[in-house]
C-alpha cells in the first residue's frame, strides 16, 4: 500500500481503463468488504478440495504414513458395489422424496392460497418441521416407524392391512429415510409457492376467467407458468440437500453400536456422504474417502451444471414473457 | 501452546503434516498455518496437569470406582475424568490419534484390541512401567491376548465374558417345554438340538430364542477356537469346513426353522424382550446388567442354561495407555488398582462385569445377583463356563468382514439364496482385504 | 372478501346468497370444507412428531416398547430429564450451541452484509466476475472435502475446538446473494450518492445506510443462520472428538447411541435440543417465513 503515487499513462488513452487503473486503489473499501468470503473460501472451502484431490490418490489410516497408490482408490471405487449402491440409493431416495414433496407443497400452497382464516397459524405450523433438529426427529422417526413398537405398524393394524417391517427391508428404509425429507421440506416448499401465489397479478386470472377457462385450465396454464421459477429453485434446493443426506440415514442406521449393518439391512439407506463418512472417519481410510468425495463432486458437478443452465433461464424470464409477447405478436400477424 | 505437535517436532523426518502445511502454503498463499497452527491445544483432552482422562463405554467399568477414582487414583497423586464414549467408540479412538488431539490419558479397548496392532507405536508398553510384576494374578489366556506380535504388552486386562444361554423360564413353562436350568442345558446340547427346541417353543407359542440370526452367527464364532483369521492374518473362511462357514450354515438353518425373530435393529429387539415376543439370548456375563437395564420388570423370570456346545467369550475389555498420556505411571496404576480382585469383585456386584482375575472368586465379596435370575446364581454358572471357553485370537482384519454379517441379514429379512449371500460376502471380505494388502 | 363472508353469519347475508346464488353457494361451503380439511390434515402430520416425541419423553421405556403404543403422555418427563442431566452435559452442550449458532449469526449478518452492500451499490472491477464465482461456489453442495477439512483443522489445532464450526462459515455466498437483492431493492441509489458526497465513507455508509434500511433482511439471515447452526450436525460430529465439549446435536446423538436402553431418557433429551429453537422461531417466525420466500423469489 505504501506505493508513491504514479501518474496513471495509458497507452490506448481510453478512459475506462485509465480510470479503472487509477480506481483499484480507491476501490479498497469494496474489496475488503467483499474478500472474508474470499479468503474463508480459499482457505476452507477451495483448498480442502484441492487437498482431498491428493489425498485421492493415497492410501492413509490418518495416523500412519501416507503413500502414494495413483488411481488405485478411483480404480477401486469403480468397481466398488457399495459405493453404487450409494449412489442409486441416494438419487431413488431423491426422486421418492422430492416428488411427493413438490407435489404436496403446491397443493398446501394452493389451499393456504385460499382465503381463509388462521393463515397465520398454518404457516407457522407447516414450517415449524423446517427448524427442527434432524437428529432428535430422527430419532423420533425411528420409533414411530418401528417395526414392533411403531406407531404407523400399530395404525395399518387397526385398519386391518398388513405390517411393514420398515426399517429392515429394502424399501421400508428408503421410505422412512424420504418421509423425514418429506416431512421436513414440504412445509419449507409450500411457503414459497405460496408466496409465488401470491405475488401473480389477479389480472390474469380475471382474464382468465373472462375466456372460459375452468379451474384447471387455469391452473395448468396461468399459475404453473409463474410459479416456474421458484419451482425451479427448489427443485435446486432440494438437490443439493437431496445429494447430501446424511443426518437421516447416520442416526437410524449408522449402527454406531457396532450391531448391525451400516446403512440398514443390505446398506438400503446407504447414502453417498455417508458411505464417504463411514469409510473416512470409521474405517479411517482418508485416501478413500476422498476419492468417494470427488465422485460425490463430478455428480454434484453434472447436477449444478443443469441448475446452472435452470438458472440462467431463470433470470431469462423477462426474456421468457417477451418471447411469449413475440408469439402472440405472430398469432395476431397470422 | 507449549506441548510439541509430534508432525512439528524438530529433527524428525518430514511428515504428512509437513506435506499438508507445503501444500497449504502453496494453495492459500499465506503464512495463516504458522501462525494459527501455534495455538492449537495439546493432545491431551484435560489440560489439568493432575486429572487424567480415561475413555470408557457404558457398563464397561462399574460406576463406583470411578467415583472413586475421581477423587484420586489410589497410589497416585493423579483424579481421574472419566468421559463414556457414544457408538463407534473404535473409530472415535482412531480420529483422535488421526486429529493428534484430544487423546485419552487412559482408554477402555475391546476384545478386537488387534485392531491396534497396525498402530500399536500410538501406545504406551506397560511394560516399562512394570506390568509384568501383575501377571500371576489374572487368567493367562486373558493377559497374553494383550501382547501384540511385536511382543509389547499394550492392554491391560479388565474383564471377561464368559457367553450362557439366557431365556425366559416362564415362557418356556408356559410352552409346556423345560424350563430348570439343567433340564433346559440337557435339552441343547448341540446347535441342531438347540434348533429343533426353538422350532418347538416358536411354533407352540410364538417365542423366539434370537433376535436375528446373526446371533446365532457370532455367538457360535465366539465359542469356536478358530474364527476369520489364523495369527498369521490369513483368512480362514474360505476353508471348507472352516467355523466360519459352519456358523454360517447354523444360521441359516436356525433362520429356515423360525427360530430367529428378524430383529435387524437394537431397539426392536428391546422391545421384544420386553414384550415377551423374544425369550432367550446367547450372551456374555456383562449382559445381565443389559438386560437389567432392559427389562426390569422381568426380574425373576429369566434363567441362565448352557448354550450349545461349549461356551464361548463375548467382549471382555482391556485398559490401555496411548503414548501421549500425561502419565503413563499412573494410567497403569488405575488400571491395576481398577483389576484388584477386590475391585473386579465391586464391579461384578455392581455391573456383573465377569472378573479376569480368578482371585476375585476367593475374596468372598461377590454377591449374588439379586432374585433376577430366581434362585439361580449366575456367579455360579459363569464360573464353570469361564474354565471351557476356548482361548482365541481376534485378528487385525476382523473389522473388514462385517459382509458376512451384512449378507445373513439380508437372508433373514429378504430371503436372500444363503449360498449366493456367502458367495457375496466372501467376494466382498476379499476385495476388502486386497485393498489392506491382507491378501 | 370471503373470509368475513363467512365469519359474518347476519342471516340475511346467507339468504341473499341461497336466493342469488343457491347451486354456487353450496359448492361453495364444499369446497370450504374440503380446503379446511385438507389443511388441517396437513397441520396434523406437520404437528404429529412433535405430539408424539411430547408423548414419549413422558413415558418409561418399557410404556414406549408396548403395542400397541400408548397414544396419550404419561408422567415421568422429570425422570427422564433427571436421567439425561445425570448422564450427558447437556447445559454445557446448549451453551456450546448458543455460542456456535449465535457467533455464527452475528459474524455472518456483519461480514455478508458488508460483501452484499459492496456488490449492490457499488461498482468496483472485477465485481462481476467476482460475484458469478461466488455464485458457483453456492452451487456446490457441501460435505465434498470432510477428510481434507479434517486434517486441515487437526492442523490448525483446531480439532475438538469451538471455532472450528465457527470460522469456516463466518461468511457465506447464500447470505451475500440473498442481502445483494435486499440492498438493491430496499436501498435507494440516491440515499448512497448523498451520503458518499456528504463525506462518508464505504464503511461509514454501509453502517449508518445499509445496515438499518436491510435491518429486515438482516434479521431473516440471522435467525436463518442461527437455525442452520444449530441443526448442523455433520461437520460437529467429525470435528467435535472431546467428549466433554459438544453442540446439542451431537450430544444428542451420543446420548443415543449410548444409552440405547433408556429410550424415554433419549426422548427427554431430544425435547431438550428441539425446545429452545421452536422458541427462537416462533418469536421470529412471521417475518422469518415472509423473508425466506421474499429472498427464494427475487433470487
Amino acid at each position: 500500500m505504501a506505493v508513491a503515487e504514479r501518474p496513471t499513462t495509458t497507452r490506448t488513452g481510453t478512459d475506462g481503463l485509465s480510470v479503472r487503473r487509477r480506481g483499484l486503489r480507491s476501490f479498497w473499501p469494496q474489496y475488503a468488504a467483499v474478500s472474508p468470503f474470499y479468503v474463508l473460501f480459499l482457505v476452507f472451502g477451495a483448498f480442502p478440495i484441492l487437498f482431498s484431490v491428493y489425498l485421492s490418490f493415497t492410501d492413509w489410516d490418518g495416523i500412519g504414513d501416507i503413500k502414494f497408490v495413483g488411481l488405485q482408490q478411483y480404480a477401486f471405487l469403480l468397481q466398488d458395489s457399495r459405493f453404487w449402491n450409494a449412489v442409486s440409493n441416494t438419487l431413488i431416495i431423491w426422486v421418492i422424496s422430492t416428488v411427493p414433496m413438490l407435489f404436496l407443497a403446491l397443493v398446501m400452497a394452493f389451499l393456504l392460497h385460499q382465503n381463509i382464516r388462521m393463515k397465520g397459524f398454518y404457516r407457522v405450523a407447516f414450517f415449524i418441521p423446517n427448524v427442527t433438529s434432524m437428529v432428535a426427529m430422527a430419532i423420533v422417526f425411528g420409533s414411530v416407524f418401528s417395526d414392533s413398537f411403531g406407531i404407523v405398524n400399530s395404525a395399518l393394524t387397526s385398519l386391518g392391512l398388513p405390517t411393514v417391517a420398515w426399517l429392515s427391508t429394502d424399501w421400508g428404509i428408503k421410505i422412512t429415510i424420504a418421509v423425514m425429507v418429506v416431512w421436513r421440506w414440504t412445509g419449507y416448499n409450500a411457503i414459497l409457492y405460496l408466496a409465488a401465489l401470491q405475488a401473480v397479478p389477479d389480472e390474469l386470472y380475471d382474464a382468465a376467467k373472462v375466456d372460459g377457462a375452468g379451474f384447471w385450465r387455469t391452473f395448468f396454464s396461468v399459475t404453473i407458468p409463474m410459479l416456474r421459477p421458484v419451482i425451479l429453485f427448489t427443485v435446486i434446493t432440494s438437490t443439493i440437500g437431496g445429494l447430501g443426506l446424511f443426518t437421516e440415514p447416520q442416526i437410524l442406521f449408522g449402527a454406531a453400536n457396532g450391531n448391525g449393518t451400516v446403512g440398514g439391512v443390505n446398506e438400503a439407506g446407504m447414502t453417498i456422504v455417508l458411505y464417504q463418512y463411514n469409510q473416512a472417519f470409521s474405517q479411517l481410510d482418508f485416501g478413500y474417502g476422498s476419492a468417494i468425495a470427488w465422485a460425490l463432486f463430478a455428480l454434484a458437478a453434472v447436477f449444478a451444471i443443469i441448475n446452472w443452465r435452470l438458472l440462467r433461464d431463470r433470470d431469462a424470464v423477462p426474456r421468457v414473457g417477451s418471447r411469449a409477447a413475440r408469439r402472440r405478436t405472430k398469432e395476431v400477424a397470422r | 501452546m507449549t506441548s510439541p505437535r509430534p508432525g512439528g517436532a524438530p529433527g524428525r523426518p518430514p511428515s504428512r503434516r509437513a506435506v499438508l502445511r507445503a501444500g497449504f502454503a502453496g494453495a492459500a498463499g499465506i503464512p495463516l498455518t504458522a501462525a494459527l497452527a501455534g495455538c492449537g491445544q495439546g493432545t491431551s483432552i484435560s489440560s489439568n496437569p493432575s486429572e487424567l482422562v480415561l475413555w470408557y463405554w457404558n457398563r464397561s467399568i462399574a460406576p463406583s470406582l470411578l467415583q472413586k477414582a475421581a477423587q484420586q487414583i489410589p497410589g497416585t497423586s493423579k483424579r481421574l475424568r472419566a468421559d463414556v464414549i457414544g457408538g463407534a467408540f473404535d473409530s472415535k479412538l482412531r480420529t483422535g490419534f488421526a486429529a493428534q488431539a484430544y487423546i485419552p490419558d487412559i482408554t477402555a479397548v475391546n476384545s478386537n484390541a488387534a485392531l491396534y496392532f497396525p498402530s500399536e507405536d500410538q501406545f504406551v508398553n506397560l511394560d516399562d512401567y512394570g506390568a509384568q510384576d501383575f501377571k500371576d494374578d489374572y487368567y493367562e489366556w486373558k493377559w497374553n491376548l494383550g501382547r501384540t506380535p511385536t511382543g509389547r504388552f499394550l492392554f491391560f486386562p479388565m474383564d471377561t465374558g464368559p457367553t450362557g444361554f439366557f431365556y425366559r423360564s416362564d415362557l418356556f413353562e408356559a410352552a409346556g417345554m423345560p424350563s430348570q436350568p439343567d433340564e433346559v442345558s440337557a435339552a441343547v446340547r448341540t446347535w441342531d438340538d438347540w434348533i429343533a427346541f426353538g422350532k418347538q417353543l416358536r411354533e407352540s407359542s410364538d417365542v423366539a430364542l434370537a433376535g436375528n440370526a446373526v446371533m446365532v452367527f457370532n455367538q457360535f464364532v465366539n465359542a469356536s477356537p478358530q474364527r476369520y483369521f489364523d495369527k498369521d492374518d490369513k483368512p480362514l473362511f474360505h476353508e471348507p469346513g472352516s467355523a466360519i462357514r459352519e456358523a454360517w450354515d447354523t444360521a441359516v438353518k436356525a433362520v429356515r426353522a423360525k427360530v430367529t425373530r428378524n430383529l435387524q435393529v437394537e431397539n426392536e429387539q428391546n422391545a421384544a424382550w420386553n414384550s415377551g415376543k423374544l425369550g432367550a439370548n446367547i450372551e456374555g456375563a456383562w449382559w445381565m446388567k443389559v438386560l437389567s437395564d432392559t427389562a426390569p420388570d422381568l426380574s425373576g423370570k429369566w434363567r441362565i442354561a448352557q448354550q450349545p456346545g461349549l461356551p464361548g467369550n463375548s467382549g471382555g475389555s482391556f485398559l490401555a495407555v496411548p503414548k501421549t498420556s500425561k502419565d503413563p505411571a499412573a494410567a497403569l496404576a488405575f488400571a491395576r488398582w481398577l483389576t484388584l480382585p477386590e475391585n473386579q469383585a465391586q464391579s461384578y456386584n455392581e455391573i456383573q462385569l465377569f472378573p479376569s482375575a480368578p482371585k476375585a472368586f476367593t475374596t468372598g465379596l461377590m454377591a449374588d445377583s439379586g432374585g433376577f435370575f430366581g434362585d439361580q446364581d449366575p456367579l455360579a454358572f459363569f464360573s464353570t463356563a469361564a474354565e471351557n471357553v476356548p482361548t482365541t485370537f481376534i485378528s487385525t482384519y476382523e473389522n473388514q468382514t462385517t459382509a458376512f454379517t451384512d449378507q445373513l441379514r439380508v437372508v433373514e429379512s429378504a430371503g436372500k439364496d444363503p449360498d449366493q449371500a456367502w458367495d457375496d460376502a466372501v467376494v466382498a471380505v476379499d476385495k476388502l482385504l486386497k485393498k489392506r494388502g491382507v491378501i | 372478501m370471503s373470509a368475513p363472508e363467512l365469519t359474518r353469519s347476519s342471516r340475511a347475508q346467507r339468504d341473499r346468497l341461497h336466493v342469488v346464488r343457491p347451486r354456487r353457494s353450496r359448492q361453495w361451503v364444499l369446497g370450504r370444507v374440503v380446503t379446511h380439511g385438507c389443511i388441517l390434515v396437513g397441520v396434523l402430520l406437520s404437528l404429529f412428531p412433535f405430539y408424539w416425541l411430547l408423548v414419549m419423553s413422558t413415558s418409561t421405556t418399557a410404556q414406549i416398547f408396548s403395542y400397541p403404543p400408548n397414544l396419550l403422555p404419561s408422567t415421568h418427563l422429570l425422570q427422564n430429564l433427571r436421567n439425561v442431566v445425570a448422564n450427558i452435559d447437556l447445559l454445557g452442550a446448549m451453551l456450546n450451541s448458543f455460542i456456535v449458532a449465535g457467533s455464527l449469526a452475528v459474524l455472518v449478518v456483519l461480514l455478508d452484509s458488508l460483501a452484499a452492500f459492496a456488490f449492490a451499490k457499488y461498482k468496483f472491477p472485477g465485481r462481476d466476475v467476482l460475484f458469478a464465482v461466488l455464485l458457483v461456489t453456492f452451487l456446490v453442495p457441501g460435505n465434498l472435502s470432510l477428510v481434507p477439512s479434517f486434517v486441515l483443522m487437526s492442523e490448525l489445532g483446531w480439532m475438538g475446538q469451538l471455532q472450528a464450526l465457527i470460522v469456516p462459515g463466518a461468511a457465506n455466498a447464500f447470505g451475500i446473494f440473498l442481502l445483494r437483492q435486499f440492498a438493491q431493492s430496499s436501498i435507494p441509489d440516491e440515499l448512497v450518492e448523498s451520503a458518499t458526497l456528504d463525506g462518508a465513507g464505504f464503511f461509514r455508509t454501509w453502517w449508518s445506510i445499509a445496515i438499518p434500511m436491510m435491518r429486515g433482511g438482516l434479521a431473516f439471515l440471522g435467525i436463518f443462520t442461527f437455525v442452520t447452526a444449530w441443526n448442523d450436525y455433520i461437520w460437529p460430529l467429525v470435528v467435535l472428538v472431546d467428549p466433554g465439549r459438544q453442540t446439542l446435536q451431537t450430544a444428542l446423538a451420543q446420548l443415543n447411541s449410548v444409552y440405547t436402553t433408556d429410550y424415554g431418557m433419549i426422548m427427554a433429551g431430544a425435547v431438550v435440543s428441539v425446545v429452545p429453537l421452536i422458541g427462537i422461531f416462533l418469536i421470529g417466525s412471521r417475518h422469518f417465513i415472509a423473508n425466506i420466500a421474499a429472498g427464494a423469489l427475487k433470487g
